[in-house]
């Protein structure tokens, strides 16, 4: 059964069915879609229904059981009352059959009776006989002599004579025996007795759906209730028979009286709630059950199923029958001859609409309780809901809102609960996207200007490497040109000179000469600067403050004469640190860039150098400033290129060796210059 | 000049041009000069011929310079052997002064400078023939550190170091006529010309640096009196003083006095 609804069972699950999406989007099984599209259901809906099937289910079981509960304690109640009525409606009928019988058995021990009767006297026996028949309601009150012979009928005088002895009552009382009962009286001997009264026994059957089959469609006997009693003289001689009745068709006074006592007349609705039948056989001949136009439901019979228990099988019968028109809680009892044989049935019911009403009512109440419960409940429950639905939108609502750039957008939530922290979350996180946001655009702005400035740093760092590289190739082959050329320039040199010695000034060869080995010297010089400038030996740096270094450097330049017309001006800053460097190395870097800067200022000028720590406190800066001739634009490039120079004398390395003495201190060494104002060098040397 | 009288002397390069060249540039009545291509056949001909001086390259293949120097002075040979050398090979140069050699000549040189330095080279031995070494002024004192034949350097607690020229050295110049020091800034290098002596025969003998440094001092005395120059070398005659740049590792190439 589970399989049915939530698909097969996993071990019947194929390899595509493992694959959770697969599942999902291909639909392999519709029941699955059923519970999925339920799932897709609003969040309210989908809470809703659930609580209104849990509640509709347990409502339905507890209205279920409860009726049920209810119905057999009111019904079993009920049934217990109309048992109980029952009983009092046999007491009333019994009291009526035993005053017949005393009635009886007094007056057959009259003697004003006897001796009528010994004497044959009918007028006395017509005068005391039909004044206590009047007297005490009885249909019949018939005299017989000893052999059971009519000799009188109160009621009907002018029929006598006819034998009743094998009456069963008259036959007991023969044999003197006082005896009474309930009896059917048959449609003759009623004719006997009265006319009238045959004609009030003969009642012929309405239709009733559910009784038993009766092809005669009629009755002509008649239900009677009977008593006998002997008279007996004083000598204790039986003299003659007693015998009265009451004829129960269409006499209403027992069932009315049991009513009245039982019920007392309680109605319902309009309708009475109790009612008393007296059947005979199964035609109702005395009742006060009542049919749509009010008169007394006579002639209709019992149904075929009481008919079956109470008359045929003897036993009493209780439960809810269809009486004529309505519903009744019935209780049945079969009514007995002096035979004990079942001539007839005594009923009593109480209306059911009563107790259905009670029931349905309760019903009534408990469902619409349960139904009051069920929208109190939706309404709380739609309260409920919208305490996570509304922030939930809410959230979705800020979603697009921030989709669409509104950074300032919050969730208005307030309570404690996982909604409002998810709220308070969102919230949170909003603000920090906010705050990201900012920073990005903030970034976004300075990112064009880094990378201008990393481009121009790697740009700087490019140059430095190619430099750097050119220059320790250089050095590599240096060495090893200089040794190979100095012995073709030694032979030369040699040579040259020998020749020169041998001629004179006046030769015509002699200038040339010179000139060969002039330029053959300047070759060795070449070489030798070459070699110098190759040999770079490690720097052997020590702690050392570069402002001294500066002024031993600018001391020994105020001692030269070439630079008399050289102002220097210094602007040394006195907090610099102690840095690592090679003292002799970096003062012939700062002599190097002192003597250019003189060498650029022939006439004169201000050579101004100043030292300062950068900013981040990473580098040491000095500054050569000088008012010189300036450097061309193309030029600046090739400045620190080995063997570079302007000048007519010098091997162009002095700035290539400075270059490269920074260098092997991490340093930087740049240049900016405008041609006829002057240049500007700054070294930076990093603090360790 | 009889043969006998001749200085014998050996040329070895292995390179021909440089042999005919350095032949040429001494070319005299009073030399008898061999040529050898290679330190194995120097050695060779040094065991026939008994030479005075021996002018050979440093840098060969197979023997070289410095092998031949040593072999010689194993030998207990009392020929003086003049060092030829390229640039790069200077402190080889310093070494080989230590370990013997008269002194080196670094290439290129000119015929004037290779005949100052042959012609001091036998004077030289001249005077130790005649035995001169008992003079006061030619003893060294103590705690100096010098390159043979050449130039001292005196380390000063100043941190700076005094360079002037050995007795040796003076004498073999002989009489001294001019004398050029180097400027006040000027970077010296141990093993390079520091300065320049002539002598009476115009020739020019080069002063090698002791130690690498930078100039800081010149004695101002000297250019107006030279003789300060023969009377105290090691005192009052001192040429100049320099900050040096590595004066432990350049002291390594030089001989202390005791």
């Amino acid at each position: 059964m589970s399989s049915d609804f939530f698909g097969p069972a996993s071990h019947e699950l194929s390899p595509l069915d493992k694959h959770p999406k697969i599942r999902y989007h291909i639909g392999l099984m519709p029941q699955r879609t059923i519970f999925k599209r339920f799932l897709d259901l609003p969040l309210r809906i989908k809470l809703t229904l659930s609580f209104l099937a849990v509640i509709s289910f347990g409502g339905i079981v507890t209205l279920f059981m409860g009726t049920r509960l209810e119905h057999r304690t009111i019904f079993d109640l009920a049934q217990a009352k109309v048992r109980h009525d029952l009983a009092s409606a046999w007491m009333v009928y019994n009291e009526r059959l035993n005053d017949i019988r005393d009635i009886v058995r007094l007056n057959s021990g009259r003697e004003s009776i006897q001796k009528a009767l010994v004497l044959g006297r009918k007028d006395i026996l017509h005068r005391d006989l039909e004044f206590v028949r009047k007297d005490f309601q009885l249909d019949i009150l018939t005299l017989t002599d000893a052999r059971g012979k009519v000799v009188f009928r109160a009621r009907q005088p002018e029929t006598d004579g006819d034998d009743q002895s094998k009456d069963p009552l008259v036959s007991r009382a023969l044999r003197r025996e006082v005896a009474v009962s309930t009896q059917i009286v048959p449609r003759a001997e009623l004719l006997k007795e009265g006319a009238d009264l045959a004609a009030k026994s003969y009642l012929k059957f309405i239709p009733t759906e559910k009784a038993a089959v009766r092809p005669e469609g009629h009755e002509e006997n008649g239900l009677m209730l009977k008593a006998a009693a002997p008279l007996i003289n004083d000598q204790g001689t039986l003299i003659g028979v007693l015998y009265g009745g009451v004829l129960l068709n269409q006499n209403y006074d027992i069932v009315d009286r049991v009513k009245d006592i039982v019920f007392k007349g309680e109605k319902y609705k309009g309708k009475e709630i109790g009612t008393v039948t007296v059947f005979q056989n199964d035609l109702r001949i005395s009742t006060n059950v009542t049919d749509d136009q009010g008169n007394r439901a006579i002639g209709t019979r019992v149904s075929e199923e009481v008919n079956q228990a109470v008359l045929r099988e003897g036993k009493p019968w209780i439960g809810p029958a269809f009486v004529v028109t309505h519903w009744y809680i019935t209780a049945y009892e079969p009514i007995k001859d002096i035979d004990a044989a079942i001539i007839g049935m005594l009923y009593v019911g109480m209306l059911e609409k009563p107790y259905i009403d009670i029931r349905n009512s309760v019903m009534l109440k408990f469902a619409s309780l349960a139904a009051l419960c069920a929208v109190i409940l939706l309404v709380i429950l739609f309260f409920i809901t919208s305490t996570i639905i509304d922030p939930l939108r809410g959230m979705v609502v800020a979603t697009n809102k921030i989709a669409q750039g509104d950074l300032n957008h919050r969730v208005d939530v307030d309570f404690r609960d996982e909604i409002g922290r998810l709220a308070h979350s969102f919230n949170l996180m909003t603000e920090n996207l906010k705050i990201a946001n900012e920073k990005l655009l903030q970034w976004g702005k300075t990112l064009e200007k880094r990378v201008e400035e990393r481009t121009k740093e790697l740009r700087e760092m490019q140059d430095y490497l190619i430099r750097s590289e050119k220059l320790a190739s250089l050095g590599k082959m240096a060495a090893g040109i200089a040794h190979e050329i100095n012995n073709p320039l030694t032979s030369i040199l040699i040579n040259t000179h020998l020749l020169l010695e041998k001629s004179e000034k006046k030769d015509p060869d002699y200038e040339n000469l010179t000139l060969i080995a002039d330029e053959t010297s300047r070759c060795a010089q070449i070489v030798k600067g070459l070699l110098e400038f190759s040999r770079q030996n490690p720097p052997e740096k020590t702690r050392s403050d570069i402002n001294e270094l500066i002024e031993r450097t600018t001391q020994l330049l105020e001692n030269q004469a070439s630079f008399q017309n050289v102002k220097i001006i210094k602007n040394l800053d006195a907090r610099l640190p102690l840095i690592e460097v090679d003292k002799t190395k970096i003062q012939q870097v700062f002599w190097n860039l002192m003597l250019n800067a003189c060498a650029a200022m022939p006439k004169g000028g201000n050579l101004t150098i100043s030292s300062r720590l950068e900013d981040d406190r990473k580098y040491v800066e000095i500054v050569f400033i000088d008012a010189g001739v300036g450097i061309p634009r193309e030029n600046i490039n090739r400045l620190f290129d080995p063997f570079f120079t302007t000048k007519s004398s010098g091997t162009g390395l002095g700035l290539a060796i400075s270059y490269g003495i920074i260098q092997q201190h991490d340093g930087k060494i740049e240049v900016k210059s405008e041609v006829g104002q002057g240049s500007v060098f700054t070294v930076k040397l990093p603090v360790s | 000049m009889t043969d006998k009288n001749k200085k014998k002397i050996l040329v070895v390069d292995d390179e021909i041009t440089v042999c005919k060249s350095i032949r040429q540039a001494i070319v005299s009545d009073e030399y008898e000069i061999d040529l050898a291509l290679s330190g194995e056949e120097a050695l060779k001909k040094d065991e026939e011929k008994k030479y005075d001086l021996i002018i050979t390259d440093l840098m060969m293949p197979g023997i070289s310079g410095l092998d031949l120097l040593k072999n010689l002075k194993d030998r207990k040979s009392i020929t003086r052997v003049i060092m030829v050398t390229g640039y790069p090979t200077i402190k080889t140069a310093v070494q080989s002064v230590k370990m013997g050699a008269f002194d080196y000549l670094p290439k290129p040189f000119t015929p004037a400078e290779l005949r100052s330095l042959v012609s001091r080279a036998f004077k030289a031995a001249v005077s130790e023939e005649k035995g001169e070494q008992g003079i006061e002024e030619a003893k060294m004192p103590a705690g100096l550190h010098y390159m043979l034949g050449h130039a001292w350097i005196k380390k000063e607690d100043s941190g700076l170091a005094t360079v002037g020229v050995v007795y040796d050295f003076l004498k073999s110049v002989g009489i001294i006529t001019q004398v050029d020091l180097p400027k006040v800034s000027d970077k010296v290098s141990q093993g390079e010309v520091c300065g320049k002596v002539t002598d009476a025969e115009k020739f020019i003998h080069r002063i090698w640096s002791p130690a690498t440094g930078r100039v800081v001092e010149v004695n101002v005395k000297l250019k107006d009196d030279h003789s300060l120059l023969r009377k105290n070398p090691y005192r009052e005659g001192w040429l100049f003083r320099i900050e040096p740049t590595d004066l432990e590792e350049d002291l390594k190439g030089l001989i202390l006095s005791k």
